[in-house]
């Protein structure tokens, strides 16, 4: 019965992606002949906001794609749970472990663990500091770069800009040496002022703060945002101070409520550069699964992220995530780790 | 031979306007007991708190065996030797500690103690304290669960413990039987033969006449009067005090007019005996008896605040069941509790406030209260009941203690009720305060029924026109207030089965009543 | 003698309007060293920075008044923003549909939280908690921990179509012509109403006398006939109210359902009632006293971010404003007063 089913899914994977071609469980190299008997785990230490839980579902649907046991533990920002939880899964007697973020700290050892108990891990934006760990990772230095080119493609490269920014934080880090490197190679670019609040309603705490720097700072016409909170807060300021004709805002990632903001009539959010998470998720359980097959992926396997300007959505009428990967095949799927054998998630 | 152990001087204290204490100059000697005596609000707690390092004396000296006396605090006035035991109980004790911790306590904070506590060396310590003090409980009691009595002699055997030069005992009896108290004197005699120089407070003239050396009588934050010709001028000591000669008050008992409170058959617990009586218009009833007799109880079920088992009360001719406080007050039945600081007083309120409070609703339209009117209502009930203060506006915590309670009382006389319940209206309350209110409130009586449940028969047959006994939650004895044979009274208090109590050999027959009284509610 | 008359006095000057002289003289410091700071519509920057906290703040007050604690209103306050856009974008509902709804998802907390403390007798702080938790988890539940926004997918497949009606959008970004064109949003009158029903409730009606009552003494205000358990009740009830008032504005604001845990709407809102207690030398809680706290630290935050001062410096001052605040409270003021004892 359960065969059934999952041949099923696979032909619809597989129909559904002509070029792969038709992947059937009896051609898969063990132990996916048999996965139903193959466990993995998740191991999370974030996991609250759209981002997280849209990377958990693309998790899902790969792991079911693939008819794997997936267990899902969640830390919640607890490091030393996080850590408990990857020996729990060990005890668990899982045969491979996704590592969602954590600190390199606590999971380092953790991890070793695991590879130690024969195990497959796979870490996604965590370094474990760990030959054996391929890294999973959304490239945040490209996000914050293809950002920017935008911004100078739309702007020219003299401009004054408000810059969103807490130290810290680490895609926030990566995501500063892109705007620190434009800022070096375009002295025509001046930052006016950086300001930046992870209070929670970030948008609402960010919200505050821009409206007193654009007050401050009239002559500002760009905001570089590199957090899609961050972009929406700026946003619900530069309207409430009626400034939305001036001002163009640049930001990274991307969500539905996104989507309807950038394309509010009159809108300065710009443009967003985004990795889709789900992708990331996917590509997760994909790069664990190469692994448990008994091959090799590279020590990182990035995930490339897509320009997404605020014309594009007009253009192709872009309601929500799912009109934007069918109208932009690139933001829907990502070509790593793929495999002939391996099923794709149904669309 | 007569060493002075503390010698005060010219001390000063004001709180803000109010000048407490204007100028104190005494000795306290070396093997003698004074017995400081003064009405609420004379003084004597800020005194007492002076001396033990809780407030600082605006102006004066201080000396301790010759040598100037000025502790930084509690701590330095204690491990200097002038050991404190305060009158409310739990500030001697830790309630949730265990008798060997408490008895041990302040060597624990004394410098050069160890890190870890030995607890076998502790209760050791502890139970040679206790058996120096008479203690028999076990110390690894926890405090919290002993009764009144033997916490307030935990709070003592502390005090004890520190070998004190100078010894305060701040109201000590007030919670303890007689028997106990009797424990306490015969420590305080041997403390005196130790060359322990001991201030005592008390109103209470029997412990007075049992341990005092002299006596020192307080009025408006001065000394009035030191007496210490043998015999001891008991009835000066009073007359210092008051300032004027204390005088028996005559009372011309009325009968009442028709019935309003009547209880039939009311059973307060469940296996006690039924309670039936009738309250008139126009008549003071005193509800009297030993802790545990059942006043409290009854006034409770009055009030709604508990329910009886059995039996029913009628208002007016109406049955009446009040399902809560509100309930009875919106029918016309107020109560002013006992233990005003704990029920009665809102402390951060104003004399207005506290006075109005049952009553807000008739001061205010549409729910928004009228300051004016209540200010109005307030200053004329303080004049007619003679409160001490400078303005209605005032806070509460700046009264004394008799005059607080007679705001607590006056907030109830500002409307007309059916049935007024005064639960210790004295307690606490110094005589010149309790002329007052008791005065105030026979004035008062007509068209309505009054009871006072107070444990004293003096303050009883002060106030009463009728006088039931209750004992053991049943009716003992019922006397009109005219020529009441004491000891009959004392004896119904006693209960039947009981030895009667001897006629005191030439002593006041009110000061017996009262130390029986004691007695007896160590053995209830 | 005399000195120390004027010594007394000048410290009750200093108790009592020192807080306001601080926030004039923050004010002016500003107006003088952050451009821009000093014009009308910085002004109602910060008012519409601090209304949402300073509404949530009052609710507040009115739980501290009778002796209480509420540790749920953040969590009230980003359920109603939920519960707003679930109504809205998911049911297809009407704005006002969904403020009632809000509403009454807040009175309906409060009740909880009331019977919870009066009737069975939990701590407040602990009964509050676990209504933090509860409401934290229980507003993710519809959509699987997803934030609400039109066009999104809902696990059936299809696409919720509803919109943040324009009238709801209205509470949050409407503006008042005052002086000004479009000067005065929706929130700040909001708030600056809700504060002054508030201040005449707590400090002119009897009902509020009468809370004032229970938070200090709760059985002496029983023993007068006063209904302490049906007062402590209300508190909360309107403490959930104001939380999803806040929360409508918020959602207004932001125009989407956004997940949040509210602790920092909690802890800032918690700050201003804290920092209320010095105003005016009150010592106790008081919505004028809210509604300046609120006020105090919108204009310091507002200032510095003017002056570009790291994120972490606003947290910084916050901690400092309220220390001090606690200082006056419960240091001053109590030397001040000087409790004579008999």
């Amino acid at each position: 019965m359960l065969r059934r089913e999952f041949m099923k899914l696979a032909v619809a994977a597989g129909l559904g992606l002509s070029a792969s071609g038709a992947a059937l469980a009896a051609d898969m190299p063990a132990p996916f002949d048999k996965p139903e008997d193959v466990k993995i785990a998740l191991v999370r230490y974030l996991s609250t906001g759209d981002f997280f839980q849209s990377y958990l579902s693309g998790v899902e649907k790969q792991a079911e794609a693939l008819g794997v046991d997936l267990r899902v533990l969640d830390s919640r920002q607890d490091a030393a749970l996080q850590a408990d939880m990857v020996d729990q899964a060990i005890a668990l007697g899982v045969d491979g472990i996704i590592i969602q973020h954590g600190l390199t700290e606590s999971m380092k050892a953790a991890a070793q663990r695991a590879v130690d108990a024969g195990i497959k891990v796979v870490a996604f934006d965590v370094d474990v500091e760990n030959d054996a760990v391929p890294q999973v990772e959304q490239s945040d230095y490209l996000l914050g770069k293809m950002a920017l080119e935008q911004a100078i493609k739309d702007n020219g490269d003299s401009f004054t800009a408000g810059y969103v920014y807490v130290p810290g934080i680490a895609p926030l880090d990566r995501r500063d040496v892109a705007w620190k490197e434009v800022k070096e190679a375009n002295p025509g670019i001046t930052e006016a002022a950086m300001f930046g609040t992870l209070d929670n309603p970030i948008a609402n705490s960010v919200a505050n703060q821009a409206r007193s720097i654009l007050q401050a700072n009239p002559n500002i016409s760009v905001v570089f945002a590199p957090y899609d909170e961050f972009a929406k807060g700026v946003k619900i300021a530069v309207d409430e101070a009626g400034l939305s004709q001036d001002i163009d805002i640049y930001s990274a990632d991307v969500s539905t409520a996104d989507i309807s903001a950038m394309r509010e009539p009159d809108s300065a959010w710009a443009a967003t550069v985004a990795t889709n998470p789900a992708v990331v998720g996917e590509v997760s359980v994909r790069t664990l699964a190469l692994m448990l097959a008994g091959e090799d992926p590279d020590a990182q396997v990035v995930v490339p992220p897509t320009l997404i300007t605020q014309e594009f959505l007009n253009e192709n009428d872009v309601k929500n995530m799912d009109d934007l990967g069918e109208k932009m095949p690139q933001f829907r799927h990502a070509d790593v780790s793929v495999a002939e054998w391996i099923p794709l998630p149904k669309r | 031979m007569v060493k002075v152990t503390c010698k005060l001087s010219g001390l000063e204290k004001s709180f803000g306007r109010n000048h407490v204490l204007r100028g104190i100059d005494l000795e306290l000697r070396s093997g003698e007991v004074t017995a400081l005596m003064g009405a609420n609000g004379a003084g004597k707690s800020t005194l007492v708190k002076v001396l033990c390092g809780y407030h600082f004396a605006d102006a004066g000296k201080m000396e301790l065996a010759g040598k100037p006396y000025s502790p930084t605090d509690a701590a330095d006035a204690i491990s200097k030797g002038v050991v404190t035991v305060h009158q409310s109980i739990d500030d001697g004790v830790i309630p949730d500690l265990d008798v060997a911790t408490n008895l041990t306590l302040d060597r624990l904070t004394e410098p050069g103690v160890g890190l870890f506590v030995n607890d076998r060396k502790l209760r050791r310590q502890a139970r040679e304290v206790a058996e120096s003090m008479g203690l028999t409980m076990d110390v690894r009691t926890r405090v919290a669960d002993l009764d009144v009595a033997d916490r307030q002699m935990i709070a003592i055997a502390r005090a004890m413990a520190r070998a004190p030069k100078l010894l305060i005992l701040d109201e000590p009896t007030s919670s303890l039987s007689a028997s106990e108290a009797d424990r306490l004197f015969a420590l305080i005699d041997r403390l005196r033969a130790e060359g322990v120089a001991i201030l005592y407070i008390s109103h209470r003239m029997s412990d007075i006449r049992r341990v005092a050396d002299r006596i020192v009588s307080m009025r408006d934050g001065a000394i009035s009067g030191v007496f210490e010709s043998d015999p001891l001028d008991y009835v000066g000591a009073v007359n210092a005090m008051l300032g004027h000669q204390m005088t028996e008050v005559d009372i011309d008992p009325v009968s009442g007019g028709k019935p309003v409170l009547e209880a039939r058959d009311l059973r307060l617990f469940e296996d006690s005996p039924p309670i039936t009586f009738t309250a008139r218009e126009g008549e003071v009833i005193a509800f009297t008896g030993l802790l545990g007799s059942g006043t409290t109880e009854l006034a409770e079920v009055i009030f709604g605040l508990a329910e009886a088992s059995a039996g029913e009360l009628m208002l007016d001719g109406k049955p009446y069941r009040p399902a809560s406080a509100s309930d009875a007050v919106t029918k016309g039945v107020f109560m002013s509790p006992k233990d005003r600081s704990v029920n009665a007083v809102v402390a951060d309120f104003d004399i207005a406030n506290n006075m109005t409070l049952p009553f807000l609703k008739a001061f205010s339209r549409f729910s928004f209260l009228s300051e004016r009117a209540q200010r109005e209502a307030t200053s004329e009930m303080i004049s007619r009941i003679g409160v001490k203060c400078q303005s209605e506006r005032d806070g509460i915590g700046t009264l004394s203690g008799g005059n607080q309670q007679k705001v607590m009382i006056g907030r109830w006389l500002l409307k007309a009720s059916r049935v007024l319940l005064l639960d210790e209206p004295f307690q606490g309350v110094d005589i010149g305060a309790r002329r007052d209110i008791g005065h105030y409130i026979r004035q008062t009586a007509a068209g309505r029924t009054t009871l006072v449940f107070v444990a004293e028969i003096d303050e009883a047959l002060e106030i009463a026109d009728r006088i039931i006994v209750l004992n053991e939650a049943a009716i003992a004895g019922e006397y009109v207030n005219r020529n009441v044979d004491l000891n009959s009274l004392v004896a119904d208090v006693s209960g039947p089965g009981r030895s009667r109590t001897p006629t005191p050999p030439g002593g006041v027959p009110t000061a017996q009543a009262q130390s029986t009284l004691q007695n007896q509610a160590s053995a209830g | 003698m005399k000195s120390d008359n004027m010594n007394k006095s000048a410290l009750d000057l200093a108790i009592r309007y020192g807080f306001i002289v601080l926030l004039c003289g923050l004010a002016l410091f500003f107006s003088l060293y952050a451009s821009g700071f000093a014009s009308p519509r910085s002004a109602v920057f910060i008012f519409q920075s601090v209304a949402i906290t300073g509404i949530l703040a009052l609710g507040v007050t009115c739980t501290l008044v009778v002796g209480g604690f509420d540790l749920s209103i953040g969590s009230v306050a980003t359920s109603a923003l939920m519960l707003s856009a679930y109504s809205m974008v998911i049911l297809e509902q009407s704005a006002l549909v969904a403020v009632l709804l809000c509403l009454a998802m807040g009175a309906l907390v409060g009740l909880i939280n009331g019977i919870l403390i009066v009737k069975m007798r939990v701590p407040d702080l602990l009964a509050t908690l676990g209504m933090m938790f509860l409401l934290i988890g229980l507003q993710r539940i519809p959509t699987q921990g997803n934030s609400i926004a039109t066009g999104m997918s809902l696990p059936d497949g299809s696409v919720a179509e509803g919109t943040f009606s324009a009238a709801f959008l209205w509470l949050g970004r409407h503006r008042f012509d005052l002086f000004l064109d479009r000067l005065l949003p929706v929130p700040v009158v909001l708030f600056l109403l809700i504060a002054l029903i508030i201040w005449l409730f707590l400090g002119y009606t009897r009902h509020g006398r009468l809370m004032y009552a229970i938070g200090s003494n709760e059985r002496a205000a029983g023993l007068v006939g006063t209904n302490v358990q049906r007062y402590k009740i209300v508190a909360y009830m309107i403490s959930g109210m104001l939380a999803s008032v806040g929360g409508i504005l918020l959602a207004a604001r932001l125009g989407r359902g956004d997940i949040a845990s509210g602790n920092n709407l909690l802890l800032d809102s918690v700050a201003a009632a804290l920092i209320g207690f010095a105003v005016l030398g009150a010592a106790r809680p008081n919505a004028f006293g809210t509604a300046a706290g609120a006020l105090f630290v919108g204009i310091l935050l507002q200032g510095l971010t003017m002056m570009n001062a790291p994120y972490y410096m606003q947290d910084f001052v916050k901690g400092v404003v309220l220390v001090a605040a606690l200082v006056f409270t419960f240091y001053l003021s109590s030397r001040r007063g000087g409790r004579k004892t008999a």
